[in-house]
């Protein structure tokens, strides 16, 4: 070994790739490792003080942090979008702590960290979507004490659950719940998917790719591994309809991505974008090719 | 510098720790690790899932053959991990026939289910049994060898509690979690 390269070892010694230290990884890194082999149970974690505040993905940024490698390819999506100052604030945390090479692209991304949606694009074995996640308990809105919503998860009892659903039925004739809709992993745990649009659940179901959760203020890691069972909780006569606004993009005419809504006048006209970025401007680029 | 496990350890760490990352998501598939410098009676595979996730909260066992000074030594000059009995071990290591019967591992408890050990499975000299494997991240069903299925069946029945499982061998690393599923195609004697 040269003086040169013993520098430059010493140099990446000092700083941590990735942010975090070397003992919050491998305590992060066993929370992970059994988060794969429970799905869709939350594994308690101890949370580390991130230079950014609660609210900004630092569960998300934490897991991210704990599975980067250098060679990998990152793209950070807020609702759907690269270009929102939360998804730029985190992709250039990683560029300036893991000088990891990013993209816009969904299928160029080895790793993908998320805040409320799941990419239109399919994704591909072994790529990984982190999740940022605000409430990890899908059972907290029933039952606010951790040690009894602990109990509920161990004894599979989710009547409750149900019972809050059916009651929507019961009032609206369908379930209100639109974001974070639950989900049973692998016929065992009700687990939150995160704020999510429920449209964007059944994308969970059978994925090649590795998805995993992370709460930063509630402490807690899950996981869903590549082809596994996700069911939308639903009922026989009621069954689970991922729906979305019955428009087309403005933009690439696309009818089958999700939506947002904009107001494009002064008067109050709205309009309808595809809320993933990237797959409306793949989609626009289709359409050119198709017209030359 | 030369004796430290990896080189380079926050990013060596980080790619072996994706190794595992994909061979725990993706179970029965064997994926290639890096060497490492370790103690010459561990495998490559073996020694790097015990320094990228050992520190000193974690209780290993080491089976007789592996229960020798280097490589205590080693891992808790590196790790600063606790060596425990059975009961106790967050993570084992040894071959499939010196840690059997496997009863005395902790398989968590219904409200803390990851509490349970890690089994590291050191060399491939078992009697082997034909086995088809289903589960999370099995796409279509897979054969492979295992020894003593039924352990294993008996293991996923007691899901979501149980016993995670790598079977090591020289840069080779393949995993068997609770959640899978085992199917005996036939016995050979
Ligand atoms: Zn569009």
């Amino acid at each position: 070994m040269n003086e040169m390269s013993k520098n430059e070892n010493l140099d990446i010694q000092i700083y941590n790739f990735a942010y975090l230290d070397e003992n919050t990884k491998r305590m992060i890194r066993r929370a992970l490792l059994k988060a794969l082999c429970i799905p869709g149970y939350q594994v308690p974690f101890s949370s580390r003080e991130m230079p950014m505040p609660y609210g900004w993905g630092t569960g998300g940024i934490q897991v991210t942090s704990a599975c980067l490698i250098p060679k990998d390819i990152l793209k950070v999506i807020d609702q759907g979008a690269d270009d929102t100052t939360n998804a730029v604030s985190i992709r250039k945390f990683f560029q300036k702590t893991a000088n990891v090479a990013v993209t816009e692209k969904t299928s160029d991304a080895s790793l993908i960290q998320t805040r409320h949606r799941i990419p239109e694009t399919k994704l591909k074995e072994k790529q990984i979507l982190v999740y940022q996640v605000p409430i990890p308990e899908p059972l907290r809105f029933l039952e606010p004490r951790e040690t009894e919503t602990r109990k509920m998860h161990a004894l599979s009892e989710y009547g409750l659950m149900y019972v809050k659903l059916y009651e929507d039925i019961a009032k609206h004739g369908h379930i209100e719940t639109a974001y974070a809709y639950p989900v049973k992993t692998n016929g065992n745990y009700v687990t939150d998917p995160s704020p999510i649009p429920k449209f964007d659940n059944p994308k969970m179901n059978n994925s090649p790719a590795i998805q995993l959760f992370g709460a930063g203020r509630e402490q807690r890691i899950y996981a869903i591994p590549p082809y596994t069972n996700v069911k939308s909780l639903d009922f026989e006569d009621y069954p689970f309809e991922a729906m979305k606004a019955n428009f087309k993009c403005s933009i690439c005419g696309s009818s089958d991505s999700y939506l947002d809504e904009i107001i494009v006048s002064d008067d109050g006209k709205r309009s309808y974008i595809c809320s993933d970025t990237d797959y409306c401007k793949e989609q626009t680029k289709l359409n050119s090719k198709k017209e030359d | 510098m030369e004796n430290y496990p990896f080189s380079e350890n926050s990013i060596n760490s980080s790619i072996a720790f994706r190794s595992l990352v994909n061979a725990t998501s993706y179970p029965g598939t064997t994926f290639q690790i890096n060497k490492l410098n370790k103690p010459s009676v561990l495998s490559n595979a073996a020694a790097t899932i015990l320094i990228t996730l050992c520190d000193n909260e974690s209780n290993v066992y080491l089976s007789k053959e592996y229960n020798i000074e280097e490589v205590r030594n080693w891992l808790i000059f590196n790790t600063g991990a606790i060596i425990s009995n059975k009961k106790n071990a967050d993570f084992v290591i040894g071959t499939w026939k010196s840690l059997l019967p496997l009863n005395e591992f902790k398989i968590g408890v219904p409200e803390y289910p990851e509490r349970s050990a890690t089994l590291i499975i050191e060399e491939t000299k078992y009697k082997k049994v034909k086995c088809n494997i289903d589960g999370p991240g099995i796409k279509n069903k897979l054969n492979i060898d295992l020894p003593n299925p039924e352990f294993f069946i008996e293991n996923n029945n007691l899901y979501p509690l149980g016993l995670d499982f790598y079977f090591t061998n020289d840069l080779e690393i393949l995993s068997i979690p609770r959640s899978t599923k085992i199917n005996i195609i036939k016995s050979e004697h």
